[in-house]
């Protein structure tokens, strides 16, 4: 027991202690700088109260939606395509992986001024070929989307190399008697190889749904949440109410909407966990 | 001796910073000993941080030997909230650097700062600051923080399009309409302005009908609690500004051009206009080096009869103030006295034009022309007089609290974008305002 120590200091020092204040902070009224006053759930009736509050949750449960499918399904068939397809395999792993370790500052500010950006970017390069698209980045409906986009093309690498680890795990024999069986790629992807790695996919998913709850950087460099709140997501609501309107209790308040979905999806994972053990 | 352009313009600065020392050391009384701090809070490349040494530090620390002064630059998104949970903790600088009165009055509140007053009487501060920028860090009767930089907006124009076109720059709405419809007639955008790199530049446009539709004397009104701001008069201004959006006066590009872009597009004549800030005088003059045509800058029309022409709106984007804390403010109230001073205002305005545009009264159109372009120059001294003579409105960023300028910010897109009306954006911001004004939180007004 004792060897669990360090770890239990670290986890109490860093992340319990600093959770309990984010939740006595949602029951007060704060600036940052004077002293706290107590106020019942005030804050969380103002962030009911408030339409951006709920708008952003929606864009937390599309950006969720987006992230459990596309990059997943991307990230599948290319890992079992490395699996399948020896040759060049390193070359594309490492190719596919590129993107997950560039700084996200650095991909958002290259997506933002060289492909969406009308003057200085592809699409108004385009334009001078008669190909007239609008930034994505700045027309409410699109504004997430663009801003997923980029996620998306940072993230499924990641995923690809993830699950193409987990394939490797898969008994070769298991595969060679499928193609000997004459069983196609998506018989052998949907009777072998993602019944062999599905606590892989339920593990990464999970852990999808609460990264996606905690969703930040991108949009913040890209957007700021706009235009007109349409790319504004939780954590960026948290941070505005925090940090620009200095209310720290419903920042706090939203925080803790954060944290229940991670709980939800944490509860959820845990559950499997025992079933499987069981 | 022939010296190069660089070495002329070093041995200028290193003539400047003795003579700043030797004044400094001839006019200080004797001061508390010990060394002060100060945190620079706003973003400073390598050759900024050289210059501030050379003309801020060096010249304070060689007419004060015993009150070393050192500079640590926290720059970055997070500077702010360094100096501001450093304060609050009881620790921090000696001298504290905030983004504007908005959070000073956090602080002052608190009671982490120091009262001025006894610096500003001692230093005669009053009378070199100019009165209406000077309100802006007093509360209760007491001066907490002294301004430090002095900003507003102005209409920058393509001066080289407007002479070949016959333009001149508007004095009025109607100027301005007729001037506009003519850009656009000749596919030429009314207003190169854009925020993608710098969403608050929303609010640069709401203080431009503010100020010169509303008027500063209904602001003040506003500000003070005495009229709401669903007035109809502020609704008939962001209207105005609702009206100039949808007719296509700000581009097709808004929301994706960042401020160097904005800036060519103007320097290029793709754009006629620019309401923009006194901070950005320096991007304008790159890009126009680069595009080879004349800059312009004029004060921004009056949109409504009954509103003086011109007007500038004060703002402050940066204030100085003395830590409640410091072992030494008598040390930090010397520092002070130095950086109000005629002396450092000659070799900052040469090396670090722009942001350093401190408000002295004593800010003369022929002595800052051996420093700076004679426009900037010329710019700097009409606001100057403008606001010494009481033609000045208030910014947005200086003035508002922050929640209220948080919601002015974001809801005006909604209202461009038609998602949300008029009345809906000024009732969403009279209810938040109504609330910070209740806690105490809009910030120390200039008296008209």
């Amino acid at each position: 027991m004792p060897f669990l120590l360090p770890a239990l200091v670290i986890n109490v020092v860093i992340i319990l202690i600093p959770a309990l204040l984010t939740i006595a902070m949602a029951f007060v009224e704060w600036d940052g700088v004077s002293i706290p006053t107590f106020v019942g759930f005030d804050n969380f009736r103002t962030i009911f109260a408030d339409p951006v509050f709920f708008s952003a949750l929606l864009n937390n449960i599309k950006w969720t939606l987006i992230f459990l499918t596309v990059p997943i399904a991307i990230g599948l068939v290319a890992g079992s395509l490395l699996l399948v397809v020896r040759r060049g395999r390193t070359f594309f792993q490492i190719v596919y992986f590129l993107p997950v370790i560039i700084a996200t500052v650095v991909i958002a500010r290259v997506w933002q001024g060289m492909i969406y950006n009308p003057e200085s970017g592809l699409v108004g390069w385009l334009k001078l070929y008669g190909f007239v698209l609008s930034d994505p980045l700045a027309l409410p409906p699109t504004a997430l989307y663009a801003v997923a986009s980029v996620d998306l093309w940072h993230w499924w690498g990641f995923l690809a190399v993830i699950f193409f680890a987990a394939l490797r795990q898969v008994d070769m024999a298991q595969i060679d008697a499928a193609m000997l069986d004459g069983a196609n790629f998506l018989q052998l992807m949907r009777y072998v190889l993602l019944p062999a790695i599905r606590p892989t996919i339920t593990l990464m998913m999970i852990m999808t749904v609460i990264w996606s709850f905690l969703v930040f950087d991108f949009v913040y460099v890209l957007t700021q949440g706009g235009p007109a709140y349409s790319s504004e997501v939780l954590s960026t609501l948290s941070y505005r109410y925090a940090f620009y309107n200095y209310t720290i209790g419903p920042a706090a308040a939203v925080a803790l909407v954060i944290s229940f979905f991670g709980l939800i999806a944490t509860v959820f994972y845990v559950r499997i966990q025992q079933r499987e053990g069981v | 001796m022939l010296l190069s352009e660089g070495s002329q313009s070093m041995f200028a600065a290193l003539i400047g910073a003795v003579t700043a020392a030797a004044t400094l050391a001839m006019q200080s009384p004797a001061m508390a000993d010990g060394p002060i701090t100060l945190w620079y809070q706003r973003g400073c490349n390598p050759e900024q941080q050289r210059i501030l040494q050379k003309d801020l530090v060096a010249p304070f620390n060689a007419a004060h030997p015993t009150t070393p002064l050192t500079l640590d630059v926290r720059g970055g998104s997070n500077g702010d909230r360094q100096i501001r949970m450093a304060v609050i903790s009881g620790k921090g600088p000696d001298i504290v650097m905030t983004p504007g009165p908005s959070t000073t009055l956090a602080l002052v509140l608190s009671d982490h700062l120091l009262p001025l007053d006894d610096y500003i009487k001692k230093y005669n501060l009053d009378k070199r600051i100019l009165a209406p920028v000077l309100k802006t860090g007093e509360y209760k009767g007491h001066n907490y923080a002294l301004p430090r930089t002095f900003e507003t907006m102005v209409l920058y124009y393509n001066k080289t399009l407007f002479d070949k076109n016959g333009w001149t720059p508007p004095k009025s709405i109607a100027e301005l309409n007729a001037l506009a419809e003519a850009m656009q007639a000749k596919n030429i955008t009314p207003f190169s302005v854009g925020n993608a790199d710098w969403r608050a530049a929303n609010e640069w446009h709401v203080t431009v009908v503010l100020n010169h539709y509303a008027g500063p004397e209904n602001i003040y009104k506003a500000l003070k609690g005495e009229i709401p701001w669903t007035d109809p008069v502020f609704v008939q201004a962001i209207d105005m500004l609702k009206d100039w959006y949808q007719k296509g006066w700000f581009g097709k590009n808004y929301f994706s051009l960042s401020g160097d872009q904005e800036a060519l597009l103007l320097a290029k004549g793709e754009a006629g206009m620019a309401p923009n800030g006194t901070f950005s005088f320096d991007n304008m003059v790159a890009a126009f080096k680069q595009s080879g045509q004349e800059l312009g800058v004029a004060a921004l029309p009056s949109l409504r009869d009954g509103v003086p022409y011109p007007t500038y709106a004060i703002g402050t984007g940066s204030t100085m103030s003395i830590n409640k804390n410091s072992a030494n403010p008598d040390g930090a109230g010397a520092f002070l006295d130095y950086l109000y001073s005629d002396a450092f205002y000659d070799l900052i305005s040469r090396d670090w034009p722009g942001d350093w545009n401190l408000p002295l009264t004593s800010i003369d159109e022929a002595k800052l022309a051996k420093n700076v372009s004679p426009l900037f120059a010329a710019t700097v001294t009409s606001f100057s007089k403008a606001v010494a003579q009481g033609n000045f409105g208030y910014t947005t960023w200086t003035f508002w609290p922050p929640a209220t300028e948080d919601y002015l910010i974001h809801g005006i897109e909604q209202v461009w974008l038609g998602q949300i009306s008029t009345d809906d954006y000024l009732k969403k911001m009279q209810e938040t305002f109504a609330k910070e004004m209740a806690d105490g939180k809009v910030p120390p007004l200039a008296a008209r």
